[in-house]
């Protein structure tokens, strides 16, 4: 009779590592970044983040996130209130550099699979709507970001930029509305 | 009709996923764990230099002061030793050459319409017409 597999523990919930790290368990804040660094740097980017200054903006975010970790009341997910953070410091960036790029049309924006053709229609639409996105009002571009491209519903989204969810929808509306127009 | 908005809002949302996906994807997650790990270990760095409050309070008594004594010298009359009159540059003319001036004035007044004073300025003597001339400047 063969020996049940040992299973793994489920990894321990947000808020177990954000307590750990209050008691000064430097382990809980890395697994922290490693689970919501790249769903970070997603936002960040699609938010008109610099792919040269990502690793800065992604450092910075978690830095006054885990400074801050005291006043998270737990109103929404850590990620959505971390990805709230992360668009602060990308328009902290923003006023020092006094620019903002257009994250360019390269390889990494294209489809990975299917045809050329197909792949290059994808690829140019992606380069429009990074385009799109980044001609969005700061709080359209937020809600749209948070909804269509991280997923969260309109409540968590609400808790997060401390505003209505009636608001929140009003806002991902006029976002799709506005790219729809831009993507024409 | 609605099936095509629904298919567009599907392929942006598509679109709006991979937004982002290669340049996450480069990110070396172990080295920026460590490095934000290592940051945190730092103090926290101080506001840039915030004045002390003495020095505050010092700056901005000397921007009330300052600007009282500006609007003062600004408000304040005009002194006498600060008027200049045409006629102070008058005093070598003889009484003739005053009377020229006065009655080139007088043509220069009747010009532009004001009456002409009725009596003339022939049996005034130099000290008259130089105290005509400096009541016609006010």
């Amino acid at each position: 009779m063969a020996q049940p597999q040992p299973v793994a523990p489920p990894p321990p919930p947000d808020a177990a590592l954000i307590a750990a790290w209050q008691g000064g368990d430097e382990r809980a804040a890395a697994d922290l970044v490693r689970r919501h660094a790249r769903a970070l740097a997603r936002f960040l980017t699609a938010a008109g983040a610099p792919e040269a200054d990502l690793d800065d903006l992604v450092q910075e975010t978690f830095i006054r996130a885990f400074r801050a970790v005291g006043r998270f009341r737990g109103q929404c997910q850590f990620r959505t209130w971390l990805l709230t953070i992360g668009g602060n410091a990308l328009k902290d960036h923003g006023r020092r550099v006094s620019r903002h790029k257009v994250v360019p049309l390269d390889e990494g924006l294209q489809a990975r699979d299917g045809d050329p053709h197909e792949r290059a229609e994808a690829g140019e639409a992606e380069a429009r709507l990074a385009a799109g996105v980044q001609q969005l009002p700061r709080l359209q571009r937020e809600v749209f970001l948070l909804r269509a491209q991280q997923g969260f519903e309109y409540a968590e989204i609400a808790g997060a930029l401390d505003t209505t969810e009636g608001a929140a929808r009003v806002h991902y509306h006029h976002a799709v509305r506005r790219l729809k127009e831009l993507m024409r | 009709m609605k099936e095509d908005a629904m298919l567009h809002d599907a392929k942006l949302q598509e679109a709006a996923q991979r937004l982002g996906s290669a340049a996450a994807d480069k990110l070396d997650l172990e080295r920026i764990a460590t490095t934000v790990v290592e940051r945190l270990r730092e103090p926290e760095a101080r506001p840039a230099w915030v004045p002390p409050a003495w020095l505050r309070v010092a700056a901005v008594l000397v921007v009330l002061v300052g600007g009282g004594l500006v609007l003062r010298h600004v408000r304040s009359p005009t002194t006498a030793h600060g008027a200049h009159f045409v006629t102070d540059d008058l005093t070598d003319l003889s009484a003739d050459q005053l009377r020229e001036v006065l009655n080139t004035l007088d043509e220069t007044l009747d010009s532009v319409g004001t009456t002409p004073p009725e009596s003339g300025f022939d049996d005034l003597d130099a000290q008259q017409l130089r105290a005509v001339l400096r009541s016609l400047e006010g």
